[in-house]
């Protein structure tokens, strides 16, 4: 029997928690798992890496079928033919073939080298990895960052800076490969102002399961994801004991601090966030629906006057 | 004597000849520990060490910290850090206040400046003075005694 997982339309950090329900649910008894994305309208850089990482975990946990997990879960591809390319050009699909028996035509069109997208859906697996994308957003990011966001051009360092700390949290602490992708796009819904999105997400142990053996017993009856969060975002707190640990999620901070900009992290079944003025997001929340390993989004507006 | 380090030179042998930015933890480790080999086997008595930064892309601050931090913190030398750029001290500044750390960075026109936290940074400056290997010039400015 195989368990349906709707994807949804807008397929983005907002709607992540409907796509997590439908897998916790769907994942309950190890049947194979279709994947279906053929409404899909639009996905953010955060979706496309966040349904990587569900396939990853379906493969993982045997909801491929199969038993062993020798079986891919299944894909329904979008349907609509300019979401397709999208996808496609994201890099989207080049990731999703090693993880799902995919349905649907695929165009033949490469990952993008150009536009918007900044770097496409790229596997973060080892520090090897991590230097490829930092090398390669430098060359990339510069011109936007500078002259459709309004940064100064000296920004750009820490831009990438930040995309290393966040691509680190998965080669230090996952315990399993995962993915990043950075995008410019018009953010009409929410600033109606141009944004650079980094998303990075793994279906990993996550930062509960991390951060477990150091803190939970500082924090006692209030250990769980919510308060694992907690400890890394707003404490620096990491699993290792060296004292200079836990500078890399600080070091973001203090970069979006500067830039007006927005850290969201979910795991398990809980999200914190630093939550600029333009934003209305929650800064915590907790008791939502499972979802393995962590998924990051951080968010740059263009500078100048941010409106709600 | 005053030792050179050349961080990109290093880099480039411990890691990739392809990549020019220090980031990750590993590749931190891997760096710092070639200078502290160089260190370590130096002819002659080292009083002083140049680390050069120059030609290095971006530093993270894990790398900062593996690096710079870690290096200090043995203290196998006075070391003084050049070819600093404002993206570098971007990570090198908060890491070393974190640590209650100061290092001595050598500006292009030769002219010191201590950065991480105030006191270990005004600290530094004032031993650099104390064993002669800095001075003031009449600039008020401090510069190294060794070239």
């Amino acid at each position: 029997m195989t368990r349906l997982i709707e994807v949804p339309t807008q397929f983005d950090d907002r709607s992540f928690d409907q796509f997590a329900s439908a897998f916790a649910a769907a994942t309950a008894d190890g049947e194979r798992l279709l994947f279906d994305a053929h409404a899909a309208e639009w996905a953010s850089p955060y979706g496309l890496v966040g349904l990587l990482a569900a396939g990853q975990a379906a493969r993982s946990s045997g909801g491929g079928g199969g038993g062993g997990g020798t079986e891919r879960p299944l894909l329904t591809a979008p349907t609509h033919a300019d979401v397709l390319t999208y996808w496609t050009r994201a890099g989207f699909f080049r990731e999703a073939a090693d993880l799902f028996e995919i349905h649907g035509k695929v165009p033949r069109v490469k990952a993008a080298d150009e536009s918007d997208v900044l770097l496409p859906v790229t596997p973060v697996r080892a520090a090897e990895d991590v230097h490829a994308v930092v090398s390669k957003i430098q060359e990339r990011a510069a011109a936007i960052l500078a002259s459709e966001l309004g940064l100064d051009p000296k920004a750009t360092m820490g831009f990438a800076m930040a995309l290393s700390e966040a691509c680190q949290n998965i080669v230090e602490h996952a315990g399993t490969g995962g993915w990043v992708a950075v995008q410019a796009y018009d953010w009409r819904r929410k600033l109606a102002k141009r944004v650079v999105v980094i998303a990075v997400a793994d279906a990993g142990v996550g930062f509960r399961h991390s951060l477990e053996p150091t803190q939970s017993k500082r924090f006692g009856a209030r250990w769980g994801d919510a308060a694992a969060l907690e400890a890394a975002l707003i404490q620096g707190v990491s699993r290792f004991r060296d004292p200079g640990r836990g500078q890399g999620l600080a070091g973001i901070r203090r970069y979006l601090a500067r830039w007006d900009g927005k850290i969201a992290i979910r795991s398990g079944t809980a999200r914190i966030a630093i939550v600029p003025k333009w934003d209305d997001d929650v800064p915590l929340k907790d008791g939502l629906p499972a979802f393995p390993g962590a998924q990051v989004l951080i968010i740059i507006p263009e500078q100048g006057s941010t409106k709600r | 004597m005053i030792q050179h380090i050349d961080v990109h030179a290093v880099l480039q042998e411990s890691v990739s000849g392809i990549y020019t930015d220090l980031v990750t933890r590993p590749t931190g480790r891997v760096v710092r520990e070639r200078i502290e080999h160089a260190m370590a086997t130096a002819h002659g008595a080292v009083a002083l060490a140049r680390i050069d930064f120059t030609r290095v892309g971006c530093i993270d601050y894990s790398c900062a910290d593996e690096i710079v931090a870690k290096l200090l913190r043995g203290r196998p030398a006075v070391l003084v850090l050049t070819g600093i750029s404002d993206g570098h001290r971007e990570a090198i500044e908060p890491v070393l206040a974190g640590h209650r750390m100061a290092a001595v960075i050598e500006r292009s026109d030769g002219t010191l400046e201590a950065v991480g936290a105030p006191d270990a940074a005004v600290a530094l400056l004032e031993e650099l003075v104390a064993r002669r290997l800095a001075v003031r010039t009449p600039g008020g400015t401090l510069a190294l005694t060794l070239a």
